[in-house]
């Protein structure tokens, strides 16, 4: 970077000052369509709406470039030392109560900056591609109001420099993910399907706040226990505490590597000298929980918070539910970027998830059993949109196991090129439906190959890269995950991690199956006979070309998976691109997770570690070549033409096509349950209480009194005289009789 | 000297006689009457009061009968023409028929 950009256009300080630009743009331009919308025309909302995004775009790659120098550092308020490779920018205490405070900042570093260019990157071409697709919608300007307020919202998620403005970003999507599921509202099944992704969220967001709270008790309890010499007991971290705040990241960091640190207090009589994080908290509202529970407990909070986000077991329902927007509102919310949040947000605290071995366990078993659970229900689905979502919902998966065995440049490297393949396949989707007057059905389509071959073509691509054949973009990413399970040292769950190893070749055998079935049913053989139109057409250039593009890039970051780079001070590993570029930012989750866990010593030598690196990608390669083949062979040879699917396997078929039942388990479970509390609550509290006892109750006192009271108003004088006369009286003799007594 | 007590006494029965007149009888002129009986009662009793102390306290009881007269010259004017304007509109005098202040 330095090589090619010697001298920036910007210095550094204004690209930082101008760091809420970023966030601005779009939500400028929200607001413009969103107020004048209709005011302004088609042709003016669209480009309100590109522009803004562009010109996010635009100052995200100066962010970029300004993050490629390494003097390119920022002053940590918590610390001594400098954050190398980052920009902030403090607005100021957001709010306070008592020594609680919060600021408002931005920060980025290399892993928010990557985020920037795909939400930017990709949202711009999604915007492109909704002027063509949503050409005759009356919603037109709502439409990218909505649009561009997501990607303000993910914006402000990914530049947060605290957990609570980052909340805020989580919020603001998961409110935008709602209003554009449910965006052709007069369709009642579509505005069910937003609420079901805005409930299901909520009990995610439930998660995550109950883990900041956490992590507030947390931060306190360390800055009043730790021993001397840590992180937290230092000067530095009181003024910074009385700065920023508990919550802000920095703030993280030093906690985790206080509670990495060996305890300096401890008795002599232990053998190891034991870390900070195994003492027990002695003061406070978590006194007698130790420090590694506590973290753990957080973790797994954020878990739960992130399943919601992310769409994994056992909140991921909602996602397949959600493919009832606007298709390029799939793609870029529910496949490239909000439900890669959950991924960043783990990413983002990477340094505490690494000291808790069981949480990471429990991440990567979460996130593998979704993977393959999804990939399951994809086998009988037919609709393509809704391949597409459980598809998304097994790669999150995959995500999430490079979480849970401490690969985070991995799983985030997948979030990147999932967020481009997907968000091409998605778009090919979209384009099919376009040119096939909206048939989703799969069954209903085939042969578009020669009458759409731009779609085709990318959507080609696409199948290639998330089933992972070498060329693409999509192997590298998914098989460094899988090298990671097969070769991480997680201390005590090494044999969990290798369980899950094969589990997800498993997953990814099924991917390669069911993607090449939606290409080969879709686009290849003969136009099937129930199709809605008798031709389909290619759609415009707006539409064609951000598939390109995305296909391009599906091919092109590739660059970042290959292990090109070798580590000066670890000979026996070499690096990827990705890996180096994200060293900054995981470069204390690194050293933590290695002193703590012994994550990424693997143990072996130069020669054992290329040949497991060569055979894992041999096995993966030749897993997904086979699996797909096999599915190509079916449904190009054996099951065309009406041909009937095995009688034996027809009640498995019926089983997976109905999502194995989950939603109605659920429906059980759950929501019967509260659908009874909630009458109960009807009946009882609001019917009963409110209503009977509380507004009717009130009303009848008050007349009754009031009929009681107008018996006295007669209207005869001389009865209000007697009551005048006697009430004198009583008064009289009282104060007679108190007179003399 | 006439006690003060005597005064006194005179003022109680002019009064009692007074109201019960304002409990007992049904024409509003009568009543009007009678509440004119118990403010003179009233008087009285001022008066009494203040002939006893002499002037040691000045001439306030004086002055509070002279008030009482005021006060009751300007009910008078009142009263009555509330009573010719009831006697306008409903041809009697009845307490007991004029009962339209009610719920």
């Amino acid at each position: 970077m330095e090589k090619l950009f010697p001298e920036y256009p910007f210095s550094i300080q204004n690209i930082e000052n101008g760091l809420w630009l970023i966030i601005a743009l779009p939500l400028l331009g929200a607001l413009i369509n969103g107020v004048f919308g209709k005011a302004l025309g088609r042709k003016n909302v669209h480009w309100v709406a590109c522009a803004s995004v562009g010109g996010s775009f635009l100052l995200s790659l100066l962010v970029m470039w300004a993050l490629g120098n390494v003097n390119t550092s920022v002053f940590n308020p918590f610390s001594p030392d400098i954050s190398r490779y980052a920009l902030s920018a403090d607005y100021g205490t957001w709010f306070s109560a008592g020594s609680f405070k919060v600021s408002f900042g931005l920060w980025a570093d290399r892993l928010s900056a990557t985020m920037l260019l795909v939400i930017t990157g990709v949202g711009f071409l999604i915007h492109l591609y909704s002027t063509s697709y949503m050409e005759h919608d009356k919603g037109y300007a709502k439409y990218f109001c909505f649009l561009n307020l997501f990607v303000a919202m993910m914006l402000t998620l990914v530049l947060a420099d605290s957990l609570v403005l980052l909340f805020v970003g989580w919020e603001g999507v998961g409110l935008c993910s709602y209003l554009l599921i449910g965006f052709w509202y007069d369709d009642n099944a579509k505005a069910w399907a937003g609420r079901k992704a805005f409930i299901t969220n909520r009990i995610g967001d439930f998660g995550f706040l109950v883990a900041s709270f956490l992590l507030v008790l947390l931060v306190t309890a360390a800055v009043r226990e730790a021993p001397q010499g840590t992180p937290v007991s230092s000067y530095r971290f009181s003024t910074g505490l009385s700065e920023k705040g508990p919550l802000a990241f920095q703030s993280l960091s030093a906690l985790a590597t206080t509670l990495a640190a060996t305890d300096t207090t401890a008795k002599p009589n232990q053998e190891t000298p034991a870390l900070v994080m195994n003492r027990d908290i002695e003061t406070g509202p978590l006194k007698g929980y130790s420090y590694a529970g506590v973290l753990t407990a957080v973790l797994l909070f954020f878990l739960l918070g992130a399943a919601g986000k992310s769409a994994q077991l056992p909140l991921y329902v909602w996602l397949p539910d959600a493919m009832a927007g606007p298709t390029p509102v799939s793609a870029l919310i529910h496949a490239a970027t909000m439900v890669t949040a959950g991924v960043y947000l783990f990413c983002r605290i990477s340094y505490l998830v690494v000291l808790s071995p069981f949480a990471m366990a429990t991440i990567a078993v979460v996130g593998c059993l979704t993977a393959l659970i999804a990939a399951l229900i994809a086998f009988a689905q037919d609709d393509i949109k809704k391949i597409l979502a459980y598809s998304t919902v097994s790669q999150l998966g995959f995500m999430f196991m490079g979480i849970g065995c401490g690969l985070f440049w991995a799983a985030f490297l997948h979030v990147v090129t999932h967020a481009f393949f997907k968000a091409c396949m998605f778009l090919g989707a979209g384009s099919v439906m376009h040119g096939n007057g909206d048939e989703t059905n799969i069954k209903r389509l085939g042969g578009l190959r020669r009458e759409m071959p731009w779609t085709s073509w990318t959507f080609l691509i696409g199948t290639l890269a998330i089933t992972g054949i070498v060329p693409l973009s999509g192997f590298f990413s998914k098989d460094a995950i899988l090298f990671g399970l097969e070769t991480q040292q997680l201390t005590g769950y090494v044999p969990v991690l290798h369980t899950l190893y094969w589990l997800g070749l498993i997953a990814a055998a099924c991917t390669a199956f069911y993607m090449v079935r939606l290409y080969v049913l879709t686009f290849e053989g003969k136009r099937s006979p129930l199709a809605k139109l008798p031709h389909a057409h290619e759609s415009a250039w707006p539409m064609t070309l951000p598939l390109v593009v995305l296909a391009a890039l599906s091919v092109l970051a590739i660059a970042h998976g290959l292990p090109l780079l070798s580590l000066p001070h670890s000979p026996h590993h070499s690096q990827t691109l990705m890996e180096a570029y994200l060293f900054p930012v995981f470069n204390v989750a690194n050293q933590l997770g290695a002193d703590t866990q012994k994550l990424l010593k693997t143990g072996l030598d130069k020669t054992e570690w290329t040949s497991l690196l060569w055979t894992g990608w041999f096995k993966a390669w030749l897993i997904a070549l086979v699996s797909g083949g096999i599915s190509a062979l079916l449904y190009f040879k054996l099951w065309r033409g009406g041909r009937k699917f095995p009688a034996i396997l027809e009640p498995l078929r019926r089983f997976a096509q109905n999502k194995f039942f989950v939603d109605e388990l659920y429906e059980l479970l759950f929501i019967e349950r509260a659908k009874g509390l909630a009458k109960g609550l009807y009946r009882y509290v609001d019917a009963f209480f409110v209503d009977r006892v509380a507004v009717h109750g009130t009303a009848q006192t008050v007349g009754f009194l009031g009929r009681v009271l107008c018996w006295f108003q007669n209207g005869n004088v001389q009865a209000y005289a007697s009551a005048i006369a006697l009430a004198l009286a009583v008064g009289l003799t009282y104060a007679l009789l108190q007179v003399l007594s | 000297m006439i006690p003060t007590s005597a005064c006194l006494l005179l003022s109680a029965m002019l009064f009692c006689l007074g109201m019960l007149g304002v409990l007992l009888r049904k024409n509003a002129l009568v009543i009007f009457m009678s509440v004119e009986l118990m403010l003179n009662a009233a008087n009285l009793a001022f008066i009494g009061f203040a002939r006893q102390h002499g002037n040691t306290i000045g001439t306030s009881g004086h002055v509070s009968a002279f008030f009482v007269i005021a006060v009751a010259a300007a009910e008078a004017a009142v009263g009555l023409a509330i009573i010719i304007a009831l006697f306008r509109t409903r041809k009697t005098l009845d307490v007991d028929e004029v009962r339209v202040m009610k719920h």
